[in-house]
């Protein structure tokens, strides 16, 4: 009984925990059904509430393969031979020549490119100083520095392909570099081709846009406020809002001295920006007093907005959740001019009112509403910056030629200079002119990146961005910067998309089917081993509850090849039991006593099993080494299923049938 | 109830019966495929495939005289299950994705009154694709390998030799019958693609699982009854075994036939090839792998043992 005791506690525990990692999945069937019954309101609400809730589910359920869900696969080259042919700085019939051979060469093997283009170039007599290095810089410096330029443009390319598709926003989207040049994105449920090749194929979009002034701006938003104030009956917020104190306040200041300006040496301006950068600091910290305060620099243009902020502190929190619904999921700080500040959690809800059909035919068709890249520390709550721009861009990307960041010696402070083109820096020159004081988002694909005040006119086409917080906050700027012409373009080698149509009906009709076979193979087992197969069957049914569970626990995919591994496995555990109840059968033809029977039948089965088993394990760890996406899925589920199938053949059914002798039940195997 | 209860069939005596039979299989199947080939997939091959389902029935003729009139002569098209699912394949991928909409716009302009949706577009590159194919061909070659190895660990070599053996025979008689029943009956539209891919695995699987539980009760047998010869234990063994094998082979046999009749176009592929995989896997375990032991065994007799009577001792 001992003994038996361990394994009882062992399989409850294994049933226990196989429970806790499927829950996830059920909870979020069950949620997201609760969910598609609810419409408008309500579905705000049901979110408010659950919304938490619902993240995790979503993130802790057992995913689906896009062929069983729908959706798209795309397997993106990042084309590192362009780019070699970009940033050579000698361009001539040779270096083409070379490059076009080495085009067709990458095309079947994976050695690295910049040993290949060496070897050729050493063939024609030709080294790489001869396109790529510096007088004075040996072989050596060159390719480690062309290795390191062709990393960078791969990090880039990564990077704005994951803000790009997290800006699709997509449910559960899935990136992954592979190889050394190649990236994976898996967007379940989409089945838009078109929209999503311009996304990830087209250059990333980089544009100056100018900020919407901060009274208009703010006029929009109290609109936007009135309509939901008329319904906020229906709207319940989470109370998340307290007041912030001066301290943060003066944090969010400093936050929003970035300025830009020029780095032009004969601009005389730039002393002059320097005063103003000073006064301008000063006038903050001024006004920086008033506690949870809707005010602006420009005080005169924004008379109600002090009233809203008198009410605002006779007003219990009840009462500014119903009549300020809106600004209390967007705040607004001094110094940030109609800048709204929403906490992490707070975006999807804001998100969704700005999405409203009566919401949007509030803002201004000139006008949109733009979210910065990241998120800053207030208080120790992660806040999300809404900026209102123009929607049309004063400039793009490609006026661009430089970007670097560095620190300045004399503010000891990090700074991105920017250089542009001549034709560019007309323009620039034009929109920094008219537009002083005013502030210019910088922004890559729709996400902000950094809104500097523009401290001058800026004429040579130089500029200086600064007041960034530290040097990775510049670098992600340069970069930001410099991708507004993806330095190496991406192609599309691989593309899949399935309708959400045919993967919902390839699961039901799978999963239907499977369950009906399984049911029959249920049915045969107890009709020809009679008792002993209903052990069986519990031995199959807890071997299901095992593998799914596994694969909850390891956050594993299931995908269709992975249906079919699974059916191998049930297969290997129908075949377990045939094979220790035959064996059982055996020795009672021989006559012996019914426990003997069943320890000697065990005992006999074990070598077949664990043979038979270890080389299914064999052939799941090649599999899954060698092969490629559906074959590893195929592998995975065996994997798992294998093992699982040895505990539950070897411990589970032993043991029970032990406590049921011991009990003195009369056992029957047919 | 028990099927097959204390059998005692000659199955090994009459292997040089079953050798023809498997040989007559394979050389049929190789000539059916050497006259009609699988179809290699999208996946393997490279290209775009679209696939689309129309609201009213529509003719695959019409579809392919647009398409031969529209820049895209000589495309596969194939209805799929009903006349309103139309497949279309084209060895072109194009730079970007301009394949795929061009199809469809030609679809759009040609077939005003009847609506149709795409269901999947596929898109593989001519890199991935042979990519596929090697790393497909590596993992089959290395699980073989792998398998080769353990067994000849945990038996003899000979024993393993015969399970590699009996899984290749597999493979090529389910290729062959895939071809035969491809050229037979039109409407299976079996192609090699990836999933068909999964069903060889999972034959290989089973087939090998089912060779090792029959020469687990031969290791077992040579040490009961050591005065034997090796054909008796042998024929004993399986005979031993067979009802095990009749239930599992029928019970997996079952699943995968209504996974074939019920499980959907996706499955259909999968379910056919792993079916024939099952009877052939089921039989080479008998009837190639153990029958190469016993005639390896029997010459290696008869070059060391000369003098005594044919087929002795076990072992």
């Amino acid at each position: 009984m001992k003994k038996n005791l361990a394994r009882i506690v062992l399989t409850g525990v294994f049933i226990l925990f196989a429970f806790y990692f499927i829950y996830p999945t059920y909870r979020d069937y069950q949620l997201n059904k609760e969910l598609s019954v609810k419409s408008g309101q309500d579905s705000i609400d049901y979110i408010t509430t659950y919304g938490d809730k619902l993240k995790k589910a979503r993130e802790d359920r057992i995913k689906l393969g896009l062929d069983l869900k729908g959706g798209m696969y795309v397997v993106l080259d990042v084309d590192v031979i362009k780019f070699l042919e970009d940033i050579a700085k000698k361009k001539d019939d040779i270096l083409s020549g070379i490059l076009g051979e080495l085009k067709e060469q990458t095309k079947t093997t994976d050695l690295p490119v910049i040993d290949l283009l060496v070897s050729k170039l050493n063939a024609k007599g030709l080294t790489l100083k001869s396109y790529y290095g510096g007088d004075r810089d040996d072989l050596k410096t060159i390719e480690k520095k062309l290795n390191d330029e062709i990393d960078n443009a791969i990090d880039i390319a990564v990077r704005v392909v994951r803000t790009r598709v997290d800006q699709y926003g997509v449910a559960e989207p899935q990136l992954q570099k592979i190889g050394n040049k190649r990236i994976i994105v898996e967007l379940p449920g989409v089945n838009n081709p078109d929209e999503v090749r311009k996304l990830l194929q087209g250059t990333a979009l980089l544009q100056f846009q100018l900020m919407k002034d901060p009274a208009f701006s703010y006029k929009v938003m109290q609109s936007i406020n009135k309509v939901l104030a008329g319904d906020t009956s229906q709207i319940s917020m989470t109370d998340s809002s307290k007041s912030i104190n001066t301290k943060d306040t003066t944090k969010i200041t400093k936050k929003d001295t970035t300025s830009i300006k020029s780095t032009d040496k004969k601009d005389k301006s730039k002393t002059d920006d320097k005063k103003d950068l000073a006064k301008n600091k000063k006038d903050t910290t001024k006004t920086g007093k008033t506690k949870d305060s809707l005010k602006n620099k420009d005080t005169a243009s924004l008379k109600d907005t002090s009233s809203v902020q008198d009410s605002l502190a006779n007003m219990s929190d009840e009462e500014k959740r119903k009549k300020f619904p809106f600004f209390m999921l967007v705040k607004l700080y001094e110094g940030g001019g109609a800048d709204g500040y929403v906490e992490e959690n707070d975006r999807p809800k804001v998100e969704f009112i700005l999405k409203r059909p009566d919401i949007k035919a509030i803002i201004p068709s000139d006008m949109g509403y733009f979210w910065s890249q990241k998120t800053i520390d207030i208080e120790g709550k992660k806040y999300y910056i809404l900026y209102g721009l123009k929607k049309d861009a004063e400039l793009t990307g490609k006026v661009i030629e430089d970007a670097k960041s560095t620190i300045d010696p004399q503010s000891n402070s990090p700074v991105v200079s920017m250089s542009m083109s001549s034709e560019g820096a007309r323009e620039w020159a034009r929109i920094t002119g008219a537009n002083i004081n005013k502030r210019c988002a910088i922004v890559l694909d729709g996400i902000v990146y950094s809104a500097p005040v523009i401290k001058s006119k800026i004429t040579g086409g130089n500029s200086q961005i600064e007041g960034m917080a530290n040097i990775q906050e510049a670098k992600l700027l340069e970069i930001v910067l410099k991708a507004g012409a993806l330095p190496a373009p991406l192609k599309i080698i691989e593309e899949r998309s399935i309708g959400p149509s045919l993967g919902e009906d390839s699961i039901n009709k799978g999963l239907t089917s499977s369950l009906g076979a399984l049911i029959l193979v249920a049915l045969f087992m107890v009709w020809y081993y009679k008792f002993g197969g209903s052990i069986a069957d519990t031995a199959l049914i807890i071997n299901v509850l095992f593998v799914v569970g596994v694969m909850a626990a390891f956050k594993a995919t299931l995908t269709l090849p992975g249906i079919a591994g699974l059916i191998l496995t049930l297969g290997m555990a129908v075949d377990t039991n045939v094979l220790i109840f035959e064996r059982i059968r055996e020795e009672l033809d021989s006559g012996k006593p019914l426990k003997t029977c069943i320890e000697i039948g065990y005992k006999k089965a074990f070598s077949a099993i664990i043979d038979s088993h270890i080389t299914s394990v064999i052939t799941g760890i090649i599999l899954y080494q060698f092969g490629s996406g559906p074959i590893q899925g195929f592998a995975l589920t065996l994997l798992i299923g294998v093992v699982v199938n040895l505990f539950t053949a070897i411990v589970i059914t032993h043991f029970i049938f032990d406590i049921l002798l011991e009990k003195g039940k009369k056992l029957s195997f047919g | 109830m028990r099927i097959l209860h204390n059998t005692n069939l000659d199955f090994l005596g009459k292997r040089k019966i079953f050798y023809i039979v498997s040989l007559s299989v394979i050389i049929l199947g190789m000539i059916v495929l050497y006259l009609k080939p699988i179809p290699l997939g999208i996946d393997f091959l490279g290209g775009t495939e679209l696939q689309v389902k129309f609201t009213n029935q529509i003719d695959v003729g019409e579809i392919r005289n647009e398409m031969d009139k529209n820049d895209f002569p000589g495309m596969e098209i194939k209805t799929m299950g009903t006349s309103k699912d139309i497949l279309l394949r084209t060895p072109l991928q194009g730079e970007g994705q301009t394949v795929s909409d061009k199809i469809i716009s030609v679809l759009k302009t040609s077939f005003t009154n009847n609506n149709f949706s795409v269901e999947r577009i596929d898109k593989v590159g001519p890199k991935i694709g042979s990519e596929l194919r090697t790393k497909a061909l590596f993992a089959v070659i290395f699980s073989l390998l792998g398998i080769l190895i353990y067994l000849a660990f945990r038996f003899q070599f000979i024993y393993a030799l015969g399970a590699v053996i009996a899984l290749f025979h597999d493979v090529l008689i389910t290729v062959s019958a895939v071809a035969l029943f491809d050229l037979m009956i039109p409407n299976l539209k079996l192609e090699l693609n990836q999933t068909m891919l999964a069903a060889f695995l999972t034959l290989i699987g089973f087939s090998v699982n089912d060779t090792v539980i029959i020469f687990d009760r031969i290791r077992e047998n040579i040490k009961l009854f050591k005065n034997e010869n090796i054909l008796t234990v042998m024929n004993k063994s399986v005979n031993a075994t067979l009802s095990r094998t009749i239930i599992t082979s029928g019970t997996v046999f079952l699943t995968i036939l209504v996974l074939f009749l019920f499980g959907g176009e996706v499955l259909r592929g999968f379910s056919f090839t792993f079916g024939v995989g099952i009877i052939t896997g089921t039989y080479s375990s008998v009837f190639v792998a153990s029958s190469i032991v016993v005639d390896w065994k029997n010459r290696v007799h008869d070059k060391f043992v000369k003098g005594k009577p044919k087929l002795s001792t076990a072992k």
